[in-house]
C-alpha cells in the first residue's frame, strides 16, 4: 500500500514535471537572436531599418522550416542609442532566453559587453558597429562586423581614387569623436601606399554648428577628393555647398552612415555628385541578379534604407553559422558558432552584396562607389565591386 | 603670414560670434526682466527652428509666411511657458526656477522628437546663396546674413531699453520689483513681455542656426556655449552679449584655424575661467548679480 502511494506520488511528480519540461524542451530548439535595437533616439532612422531586415529574414527562414527544424526566435529591445540601455537589454534578453546570437546597437556597447561576451562563451554578436578596433579576432573572439570596417572602407574609397586619378590630392574631414577619429591615421597611411597626396585633415568639434573656418582650411587644402567621416548629415551638406561656392571642384565622398539614399536626398543641391563606400546593394536595384532583393522589394513595397539591408544580411550570417554548426553536429556555443562563421567563404547572399563574400578575420573588407544622380534621385553605382585582400 | 586666410578665418570667426550674441541676447532679455538662469535657452532656439520646418516642409507654406508663423508661434509658446511654469515659481529660490529650466529643456526635446523623431532635417534653403566677397576674401553667405539679422535686432533691443516705456519698466522691474510695484508697473506683464520677446529672438537665433547646420532634437547644445557667451559678457548686459559673443566667435575660429578643431572648446572655457577670475559678474555685468 505504502509502497503503491509512493509510485502514485512520483507518477504525478514526472507528469508535473514534464507540464514544465514541455515548455523548456521548446526553448531549447528555439535559436534565439537578442538584439540590442535603437528604435528611438538619434539613431532611430537606423534602428527602424535594421530591426525590419532582421524581422524580415527571420520570418523568411521560419516559413521554409528553420534551421533542422528549429525555428528563429527573435528578442529585441529598444535602447535609445544608449550604452546602459543596451547593458540592460542584454542581460534582460539573454536572462529570458537561451540566446546564440546578439545584435549590438553601437562601438562603446561592443566594447562594454566583450568581457561579458568572453565569459559566457555562449554567445556570437555582430550589430551596427564598423569600428576597425572590433576587427581583431584574437580581442573580440565572439563579434564580428558585417561589412568592412571603417579603415577598410578608406581602403576601398583611395584604391577607387587611385585608379581614377592616381596620385590624386585627398583631404579628410572628421568628427572629433571615436567614430571620426577611428580611420583616419591609418587612411593617411594608406594613402601614402597608394601614392595619393593626403593635403588635409581637417576635424569637427561634436556638434559644432558653424564650419566655415573648416571650410576655409579646406579651401586651402585644394584636395580633389575630399572624404567626410563621422558624419550622418550634418556638416557635410554644408561644406558642399559652401565649398562649391567658393569654386572648389573636389569630388566630395562619404563612409556607410551618410550614405542612404533617403539621408543623401536630405542634402538638396549638395547632394549632386556626393559618392561614397557602400558594401550593400540599395534597395531599388533591379538591373542586377539578386533574387534576395526582389524578395525583399515584394515583402516591402516601399524603399528600404541601407540600415535594412545590414540587418537582412546580419540575420542571414547568424544563420548561415548556426546552420553550419548544427550540420557538424555542434553545440551552438560562442567558439563553434564563430569557426562556423569563419568557413564562409564565396558566399552567394542573394545579391545583397554584389559578389560572393568571404568573412576575413572580423569583417567582410568588400564594398563598391556609388554616386548620386539628382535626375534620378538615386544612389547609382560607380565603380565595379572592390576586394581588399 | 598669410593675411588673406587669417582675415577669413576671423572674419568666419565674426560671423559666427553674430550668431553667439544673438542667442545671448534672449537670454539676458529673461535674465534681466525676471533674475531666471534659462538654461532651456537652446531647447527654445531648437523649437523656433522646427516650427519654422514644420510649417515651410511638412505643410509646405512659403519660406516667408513659415518664418513669421515660427517666430509669432514662439513668441506664444514663450507666453505660455512664462505663464505656466515659471510665474507660479515667483519668490521661490532662484535654484528651484533653475530646475524648472532644465526640466523645460527634457520636455521641448521630447515634444519635438515625438512629433518630428530624432532625426536630423535639413531646412529648406532660403538665404541668397552667392558668395559674399570681401576683396579678396570669402564670406560665407549664411553666416554673413546671419550677422546682419543678429545686428539689427542687438541694435533694436539696445534702443527698446533705453528709449521705449515697456523697456524702461523692464529696467526698473530688474532693478527692484517692490519699488516697480510701487510706481504702478504692472510686474508680472513685463515677465511676461520678457519671456516672449526672448522666445521671439530665439526663434530667429534658431532659424539661422538651423539653416547653416541643420536640424536636429540635440541642437539645443548650441545653448551651452551661449551661457559661457553671457557669463562672460555680464548675465544682465545686452552689450556684454554682444562683445562676448564676437569675442568668442573670433577667438574659436582663431583656434579652429590655426590649432585644430579640437582646441575650440579649449580655448573657449579657458576663457570662461579666466575672466570668471578676473571678473566673477563678467566683463560687463551688475556687480551684485546673485549668484547660484
Amino acid at each position: 500500500m505504502k509502497q503503491k502511494s509512493i509510485v502514485k506520488w512520483l507518477g504525478s511528480l514526472a507528469a508535473a514535471a514534464s507540464l514544465f519540461a514541455a515548455p523548456v524542451a521548446q526553448a531549447e530548439e528555439d535559436i534565439v537572436i537578442g538584439g540590442s535595437i535603437p528604435m528611438t533616439g538619434v539613431f532611430a532612422f537606423a534602428g527602424i531599418g535594421i530591426h525590419a531586415g532582421i524581422t524580415d529574414y527571420v520570418k523568411m527562414i521560419n516559413d521554409t522550416g528553420g534551421i533542422k527544424g528549429r525555428k528563429i526566435k527573435y528578442v529585441p529591445e529598444d535602447t535609445a542609442y544608449k550604452v546602459d540601455a543596451s547593458v540592460a537589454a542584454f542581460k534582460k534578453i539573454t536572462g529570458q532566453n537561451k540566446v546564440n546570437l546578439y545584435y549590438g546597437d553601437s562601438t562603446a556597447f561592443a566594447k562594454t559587453i566583450n568581457p561579458e561576451l568572453e565569459r559566457m562563451g555562449s554567445i556570437i554578436m555582430a550589430g551596427a558597429s564598423f569600428a576597425t578596433e572590433i576587427n581583431d579576432p584574437k580581442k573580440y573572439p565572439n563579434q564580428f562586423l558585417v561589412g568592412p570596417d571603417y579603415t577598410e572602407m578608406i581602403g576601398i574609397l583611395m584604391r577607387h581614387i587611385a585608379k581614377e586619378k592616381p596620385g590624386a590630392k585627398v583631404a579628410f574631414v572628421y568628427s572629433d569623436t571615436e567614430f571620426g577619429r577611428d580611420p583616419i591615421d591609418e587612411g593617411e597611411a594608406l594613402a601614402k601606399r597608394l601614392g595619393l597626396n593626403v593635403t588635409g585633415k581637417i576635424m569637427t568639434p561634436p556638434g559644432s554648428v558653424d564650419v566655415s573656418t573648416e571650410i576655409v582650411k579646406l579651401r586651402r587644402a585644394a584636395p580633389d577628393y575630399t572624404i567626410f567621416h563621422g558624419y550622418i548629415l550634418a556638416p557635410i551638406p554644408e561644406f558642399i555647398s559652401q565649398a562649391r561656392k567658393m569654386g572648389m571642384t573636389s569630388q566630395f565622398m562619404g563612409t556607410f552612415w551618410s550614405m542612404d539614399n533617403s539621408m543623401v536626398m536630405k542634402m538638396g543641391e549638395a547632394a549632386e555628385g556626393f559618392m561614397g563606400v557602400m558594401p550593400f546593394r540599395y534597395y531599388y536595384e533591379s538591373d542586377a541578379k539578386a533574387p534576395m532583393l526582389e524578395k525583399i522589394r515584394k515583402m516591402r513595397p516601399e524603399y528600404q534604407s541601407n540600415a535594412y539591408m545590414q540587418g537582412f544580411l546580419t540575420a542571414m550570417l547568424f544563420t548561415e553559422a548556426a546552420k553550419r554548426t548544427l550540420d557538424a553536429g555542434k553545440t551552438l556555443d560562442g567558439k563553434n558558432l564563430k569557426a562556423s562563421l569563419n568557413t564562409i567563404k564565396n558566399f552567394d547572399t542573394g545579391g545583397v552584396v554584389g559578389v560572393p563574400i568571404t568573412i576575413r578575420g572580423n569583417s567582410i573588407p568588400v564594398g563598391r562607389i556609388y554616386r548620386f544622380d539628382s535626375k534620378q534621385q538615386k544612389m547609382l553605382p560607380a565603380s565595379d565591386w572592390i576586394h581588399l585582400d | 603670414m598669410d593675411w588673406l586666410y587669417l582675415l577669413e578665418i576671423s572674419l568666419a570667426g565674426i560671423g559666427s560670434g553674430g550668431l553667439y550674441a544673438l542667442t545671448g541676447l534672449s537670454f539676458v532679455m529673461i535674465y534681466k526682466a525676471t533674475k531666471v538662469v534659462n538654461l532651456a535657452i537652446g531647447e527654445m532656439l531648437m523649437l523656433g527652428a522646427y516650427l519654422m520646418f514644420g510649417m515651410a516642409s511638412n505643410l509646405g507654406w512659403p519660406v516667408w509666411m513659415a518664418i513669421v508663423a515660427a517666430i509669432i508661434g514662439s513668441g506664444l509658446g514663450g507666453a505660455i511657458v512664462e505663464r505656466l511654469a515659471i510665474r507660479p515659481m515667483l519668490g521661490e529660490s532662484p535654484i528651484s526656477v533653475f530646475m524648472v529650466t532644465v526640466g523645460l529643456s527634457s520636455v521641448m526635446i521630447g515634444l519635438v522628437e515625438l512629433i518630428w523623431t530624432a532625426d536630423q532635417q535639413r531646412l529648406p534653403e532660403f538665404m541668397p546663396s552667392d558668395p559674399v566677397m570681401l576683396g579678396e576674401a570669402f564670406i560665407p553667405p549664411k553666416l554673413f546674413y546671419g550677422f546682419l539679422v543678429a545686428a539689427a535686432l542687438i541694435l533694436i533691443a539696445l534702443a527698446v531699453f533705453r528709449f521705449w516705456r515697456g523697456g524702461v519698466a523692464l529696467r526698473a522691474t530688474a532693478s527692484d520689483q517692490a519699488a516697480a510695484y510701487s510706481v504702478g508697473i504692472n510686474v508680472p506683464r513685463v515677465f511676461s513681455l520678457a519671456w516672449i520677446a526672448a522666445a521671439m529672438i530665439a526663434a530667429i537665433a534658431g532659424i539661422v542656426v538651423g539653416s547653416i547646420g541643420g536640424l536636429s532634437s540635440s541642437m539645443g547644445v548650441f545653448g551651452l556655449s551661449v551661457l559661457v557667451v553671457v557669463i562672460v559678457g555680464g548675465l544682465d548686459s545686452v552689450l556684454g552679449a554682444l562683445v562676448a559673443g564676437l569675442g568668442i566667435g573670433l577667438l574659436e575660429a582663431l583656434a579652429g584655424g590655426y590649432l585644430g578643431g579640437e582646441y575650440k572648446l579649449l580655448a573657449t572655457f579657458s576663457t570662461l575661467i579666466l575672466v570668471l577670475m578676473v571678473r566673477p559678474y563678467g566683463l560687463f555685468g551688475t556687480h551684485e548679480i546673485e549668484r547660484l
